[in-house]
């Protein structure tokens, strides 16, 4: 018997309705963020696969790729494509945070329409794992023009923009921006299918290593000691 | 186009201004004075037939050169691999335009019927019922052996080949000759036909002449098309999948002998498809600068491989095939530069910049090597996932380094010291905070020998992100 409560409930009648208190359900698939705080807060449980997702970082170099870490290396079974990132990305650090040296591809170019272009034939071509794309400046049909391009396949697609385009429109469903904050992130959620949230979500992060773990493998360095030793038997003289 | 001083073929606006086949040329000039006049080329003629014929050599190997600039195909057993005589003849036809060439297409049960309604553009006959049908309506002339004896057939009131086969055989024998009623016997069936069938050349070598001077490189794409499309008939007639492909381009011959522009398109995957090629060479050409007008083209095809045929799993992998992904980078290196699409070839070096190199995405890097060069434990050296390209020196405030805020160091330092060598480094790394919460990596150049009393310098030179 279905009560009229149940009856009702938008879902029942379109699966892309939701009520505004409550989280979509997500129609497409969904990796999980590997943060369970995080995770309850995004619509299917996770970041969606072929789908334009808008992070807007407040500069680069915050722990985004941290907060991307169990995701990327969920995909890492196929390449992940870094197009245009603000520096030269560091392999070594890269494979610490689990993504295999072999599967990363790093794509330079120096005019903007070129840089489309390529992250166009990556989400066409569908057979990379996920790809992340930093772009200063771009119009609204260029992204349209993405979003629709990530919606042929299924690669993870995140495009990392500055902070303050987060008041231009996007045709991306999930739009969060990302604040440093002590010992994690402050996730702001600027757009989602799901009830507006105002106040930012703090999710912590791993710090790049704990000091002890140095400490273990390296040899002591040498400081200037505040107590000057005393000569003991030796003549100055030899000593110098 | 002109032969022998007579009116051969005409376009569609010479027609328009009333010019017709069988006219003199100074009775075209004076209706048409502004008509370009071309002598008819019998050695170019067959050379596009030549290039026409190489072309549809993909879709089947037997295909045989007949008179009056046809060629013969036998379809019989490509017909299921195509998707039926519709769809195959669509091809063709698109081909055909695309070698810039024009042509009627007919299909029939037997090769003479069907040059017969090619010769009359009439269609097609799939059974042999509406062949006859059709071959009965068309005119007796049109077999070659009956057009001396056009006149005798007139009188007789025999016009079409229908009237033609009712007449009895022994006279027809013995007033036309027997190549007639071979003809006839053909086109209907009645006996067995044999054919030469063109064999392709051993290597593939197409030339094609431009009509006009071009300035522009891309421009010159539709042109290479077309020799791409006789690049895949051969490879198809042989079996084979092409590695490497050279383009020449032409120049003009101006004061000075300039040697043609060569475009090398190497693959990493041999193919037999011109889609890919097509666009590889669009982005190839697009970046190419003619520095002088460009008027013929040239294709070779250098290295050539047995063909494999894709195999095809029974659960198709999501998201693209290993192919998929090479040509996506093959088309991604062609446009953006190969040093610009790269992947990471780390080396076991203690100093960053060293450590982290990038190299083409299309070098063969063995995966055994790339393991070797990672360190053992790859958390015992932390690492940022930014690296500066230039380490930035840092301003000093109250003995701090500053770089937006007050930087906090956070963690022990790291103490690099290698490339006595070469470019030595002697620094000490830390992990620093800044104050708004982001992690950098920062180091303090250790100054030794005369100098050591300096006061210490301060760089950044990664971020933790």
């Amino acid at each position: 018997m279905i009560s009229p409560q149940q009856h009702l409930a938008p879902e029942r009648l379109h699966p892309s309705l939701w009520r505004a208190s409550q989280l979509a359900h997500s129609s497409a698939r969904c990796v999980d963020t590997g943060y369970p705080t995080l995770s309850s807060q995004l619509p299917g449980g996770g970041w969606p696969t072929g789908t334009l997702v808008d992070l807007l970082l407040q500069q680069a170099g915050i722990g985004e790729l941290r907060l991307l870490r169990p995701a990327l290396a969920a995909a890492a079974s196929r390449r992940i494509v870094l197009l245009q990132p603000p520096h030269a990305p560091q392999a070594l650090a890269l494979a610490a945070l689990g993504l295999p040296p072999s599967q990363l591809v790093w794509i330079r170019s120096t005019r903007s329409a070129d840089t489309l272009w390529a992250a166009e034939q990556v989400l066409r071509s569908g057979s990379c794992g996920a790809l992340l794309l930093w772009q200063n400046h771009a119009r609204s049909e260029s992204l349209r023009r993405l979003h629709l391009a990530a919606q042929s396949g299924e690669t993870l697609f995140f495009m990392m923009r500055p902070l303050s385009s987060a008041q231009d429109a996007s045709p991306s469903p999930l739009r969060l921006s990302l604040r440093p904050a002590a010992g994690g992130l402050d996730i702001g959620f600027v757009k989602r299918r799901g009830p507006q949230r105002d106040a930012p979500l703090f999710l912590p992060l791993d710090r790049p290593l704990t000091p002890s773990v140095l400490q273990q493998h390296h040899a002591s360095l040498d400081r200037p000691l505040s107590v000057p030793l005393a000569t003991r038997g030796v003549l100055p003289e030899l000593v110098q | 186009m002109l032969e022998q001083e007579r009116v051969l073929a005409v376009s569609p606006l010479a027609h328009a201004a009333g010019v017709q086949v069988g006219m003199r040329r100074g009775g075209v000039l004076m209706l048409m004075p502004e008509a370009r006049l071309v002598e008819r080329d019998l050695a170019k003629e067959a050379e596009a037939l030549h290039a026409v014929a190489m072309a549809l050599l993909q879709y089947t190997p037997l295909l045989a050169q007949a008179e009056e600039s046809t060629l013969l195909l036998d379809i019989g057993a490509s017909l299921r691999l195509f998707g039926g005589i519709g769809r195959l003849c669509r091809q063709v036809r698109a081909n055909l335009r695309t070698l810039g060439f024009s042509g009627a297409l007919s299909c029939a049960p037997t090769a003479r019927g069907a040059w017969m309604l090619a010769r009359r553009n009439a269609g097609r006959a799939v059974k042999m019922a509406s062949l006859v049908r059709r071959l009965d309506r068309l005119p007796g002339t049109l077999a070659p052996p009956a057009r001396p004896f056009a006149t005798w057939f007139e009188g007789i009131g025999c016009f079409n080949l229908g009237d033609m086969r009712r007449l009895p055989r022994p006279g027809l024998q013995r007033r036309c000759g027997r190549p007639l009623l071979d003809m006839l016997d053909a086109a209907y069936g009645m006996t067995p036909e044999l054919f030469e069938w063109i064999a392709a050349p051993t290597t593939f070598h197409a030339k094609l002449e431009l009509f006009d001077r071009v300035e522009q490189a891309d421009a010159l794409l539709h042109a290479a098309q077309r020799l791409l499309l006789q690049l895949t008939g051969w490879l198809c007639a042989h079996q084979l999948a092409v590695a490497r492909i050279t383009f020449y381009l032409e120049h003009e011959r101006g004061k000075v002998a300039r040697a043609p522009t060569l475009v090398d398109i190497a693959l990493a995957e041999a193919t037999w498809r011109d889609e890919h090629l097509v666009r590889l060479l669009k982005e190839r050409l697009a970046k190419l600068e003619l520095d002088a007008p460009v008027i013929g083209l040239a294709l070779e095809a250098l290295q050539v491989e047995p063909m494999a045929p894709p195999s095809e799993s029974l659960f198709p992998e999501p998201g693209g095939s290993e192919e998929d992904r090479v040509r996506m980078f093959e088309l991604l290196v062609a446009r953006l530069g190969p040093e610009n699409v790269l992947q990471a070839a780390p080396h076991a070096d203690y100093r960053p910049e060293l450590a982290n190199a990038w190299v083409p995405v299309q070098q063969s890097i063995r995966e055994s090597w790339r393991n070797a060069q990672l360190p053992g434990d790859l958390h015992s050296f932390p690492r940022p996932a930014w690296l500066l390209a230039k380490p930035i020196a840092l301003l000093m405030r109250n003995h701090r380094p500053f770089y937006g805020s007050p930087l906090k160091m956070t963690s022990t330092p790291e103490r690099i010291e290698a490339g006595w060598w070469n470019q030595i480094q002697t620094r000490d790394y830390f992990i620093a905070e800044g104050q708004d919460h982001a992690l950098y990596w920062v180091y303090r150049e250790r100054i030794t020998g005369a100098h050591a009393d300096l006061e210490p310098r301060w760089f950044l030179h990664g971020l933790f992100a």
